[in-house]
């Protein structure tokens, strides 16, 4: 039925459809509003709308059962910013980001470009190596606090096959307690993200990695460049949008550390706040102190932090987000 | 192995034009790379399900294997935990299974809207889509409580209307799904609509079916995301009998302060993973297609 209608139609069908244009067009709107309207007042109300609540909210001192009771201008914001505690939260979430964001987009990138070369079972490794990101935060957690207990598996292999000593330089005990000593913990964290994030990120460098015109390479091989000159000159630079794009996800999902952080510290990020995080400070804030007011100065400040990270990396790539 | 990947080597340093004789040695440290990350990778799971099979003090002796072997880790999993795994499980499953279809359903609709259909402030309405990706879920932790709280989503089955209306329709999959749309020939819908199609049989009949891999991708990323979902459950869900797997494992974990049970503890895990497991031992390439779709952003 549709071909010969539309065998028919074409010269007739122009001069119809540039007639009831106006109509057309007043429907195709009506279809895009109704389309996104659902996702649209979603995200009104749960986004938009949530956080300029969460700004009302941290003015004031907010009662549980009554909301607003009086109004603290930005007293709730210097009540955060003084205490020592979130100050350690600040500094354990910049040196986490700080150094697990390079280790990690390092691992990443490594990975993706051996697994880019001609090499027998590519799918394999790759789905290999994505793995442990597919597990939950908190099994993920879990098994590592088990693997990292003082009696677990990680203490006993070193000791096993006798590299303790080179453990001992950096004053590591034998059967050392590696999440609930202050000096290891964030350590630890450190290591299970990289280890759970680095196929996520050979993922997303993957896909820079195949936007390099191959041309280039056959034009440095003909001028002889070696692998490393190649990797130097060439790759490495060429994936300019890739860093971008991976280290802006890398920076935002580090600076908003907190399952492992509770998982592993509990709310207060024992031992001593070696994992209390921006993240787990808010929650406790809210959750714990039942202090909804300074927990949405909290959020405030985190979001501030966020987007200044952001414009920072901007700046540094010199380049605009896609988006 | 040591065969295959040394046929592999030879054959390539054959091809190589150079014929850089470390070449083949470069390939071989490299294959041992590859693998021995690989394992690393695996090794942590496997040693989880050992051990659910273990004694406690068994679980921390250092043996490999189990001896003896034993199911009372699973059986106190299964049985002493509350709320027991079973609830969790379907919990962790009603949860993630209305979350996919509403994400497939609204992101398949906008997704369409905002690659095809022209209307007013589209770009700005795309904007605070992308907007919603970048904003910390934090920052929202007291508000969206205080408006659930208000509407009575905190309480009863409420508790898993408010876990599912936070993430009902997330902005990745408007926008895999809206990125999908785009590289889809034009032609195929205008001939649908001078044949006089509306815009809801054009999307529904001509396009959906063609988004197929897109959707895939959306509802096996979805899924898994929503059964890991940590933090929104954590604040939303407040009465255990509506615990999903991951927040009941947190406060199994609590509960044993520093004396962890191990051999259940690890049965919980390899219960909460395996599902995911499943998924992703068979439709890897979708988990593999769109987390690279969310990395070539634009």
């Amino acid at each position: 039925m549709a071909a010969p209608a539309g065998a028919r139609r074409p010269p007739g069908a122009r001069r119809r459809r540039v007639s009831s244009e106006p109509r057309a067009t007043k429907r195709e709107w009506l279809a895009g509003y109704l389309f996104v309207i659902v996702p649209m007042l979603l995200y009104l109300v749960l986004n938009i709308g949530s956080m300029v609540y969460a700004v009302y909210i941290s003015l004031w001192r907010w009662n549980l059962r009554t909301g607003p009771v009086r109004f603290l201008g930005l007293d709730n914001y210097a009540n955060v910013i003084t205490d020592p505690v979130f100050q350690k939260a600040v500094a354990n979430s910049l040196y986490y980001t700080i150094v697990w964001v390079p280790l990690t987009m390092a691992i990443g990138l490594f990975l993706a470009i051996i697994v880019n070369q001609k090499i027998r079972g590519q799918t394999f490794f790759r789905a290999a190596y994505y793995f442990p990101a597919i597990a939950s935060s908190a099994a993920i957690t879990t098994l590592w606090l088990f693997i990292f207990a003082p009696d677990g598996i990680f203490n006993q292999v070193r000791g096993v096959i006798g590299v303790n000593p080179l453990f001992a330089l950096f004053g590591i005990a034998p059967n050392q307690n590696w999440i609930g000593n202050e000096g290891t913990a964030m350590n630890t964290v450190i290591a299970l993200n990289a280890w759970t994030t680095s196929g996520t990120f050979m993922l997303f460098y993957l896909a820079s990695l195949q936007s390099i015109p191959s041309e280039i390479y056959e034009a440095a091989a003909i001028d002889g460049a070696g692998a490393w000159d190649t990797f130097r000159r060439i790759t490495f630079p060429l994936l300019k949008p890739g860093h971008f794009f991976v280290a802006t996800v890398a920076v935002i999902g580090a600076l908003q550390l907190f399952d492992q952080a509770l998982i592993g510290g509990g709310v207060n990020g024992d031992p001593n706040n070696a994992l209390m995080t921006i993240v787990l400070y808010l929650y406790n804030t809210a959750i714990t102190e039942l202090n909804f007011a300074k927990a949405s100065a909290v959020g405030i400040i985190l979001f501030i932090v966020i987007m200044t990270a952001t414009l920072i990396q901007r700046r540094l790539f010199g380049q605009a987000p896609a988006w | 192995m040591t065969t295959t990947a040394s046929t592999v080597a030879a054959r390539t340093a054959a091809a190589d034009p150079v014929g850089d004789p470390s070449f083949g040695w470069r390939r071989r440290i490299a294959y041992v790379v590859l693998i021995g990350y690989a394992l690393l990778m695996f090794v942590p799971f496997a040693w989880s399900v050992l051990t659910s099979f273990k004694t406690l003090p068994d679980s921390v002796s250092g043996s490999i294997l189990p001896s003896p072997w034993t199911g009372e880790g699973w059986q106190f999993a299964l049985t002493k935990l509350n709320p027991p795994i079973p609830t969790m499980l379907f919990n962790s499953a009603l949860i993630a299974g209305v979350v996919t279809v509403t994400n497939l359903v609204l992101g398949s609709l906008a997704g369409y809207a905002f690659a095809r259909l022209h209307f007013p402030g589209r770009e700005a309405l795309f904007v605070i889509v992308l907007a919603t990706l970048m904003m910390p879920d934090q920052l929202r932790l007291v508000p969206v409580y205080l408006m659930l709280h208000a509407v009575g989503l905190t309480a009863g089955v409420g508790q898993y209307v408010g876990v599912m209306l936070i993430s009902a329709v997330v902005g990745t999959s408007i926008f895999l799904i809206r990125q999908y749309f785009l590289t889809i020939p034009r032609e195929l819908e205008e001939a649908a609509r001078i044949d006089g199609a509306g815009f809801v049989t054009t999307f529904a009949k001509v396009m959906l079916p063609l988004a197929g891999p897109a959707l895939a991708a959306v509802a096996i990323l979805t899924f898994q995301g929503t059964w890991n979902a940590f933090f929104w459950p954590l604040i939303l869900l407040q009465d255990p009998g509506h615990y999903t797997l991951p927040i009941g494992l947190l406060f199994f974990r609590f509960a044993g302060g520093m004396q962890n049970d191990w051999p259940p503890l690890m049965a919980t895990v390899v219960m909460a993973t395996v599902p995911i497991l499943v998924l992703y031992v068979f439709f890897q390439r979708y988990f593999v297609a769109g987390i690279a779709a969310t990395g070539i952003k634009g």
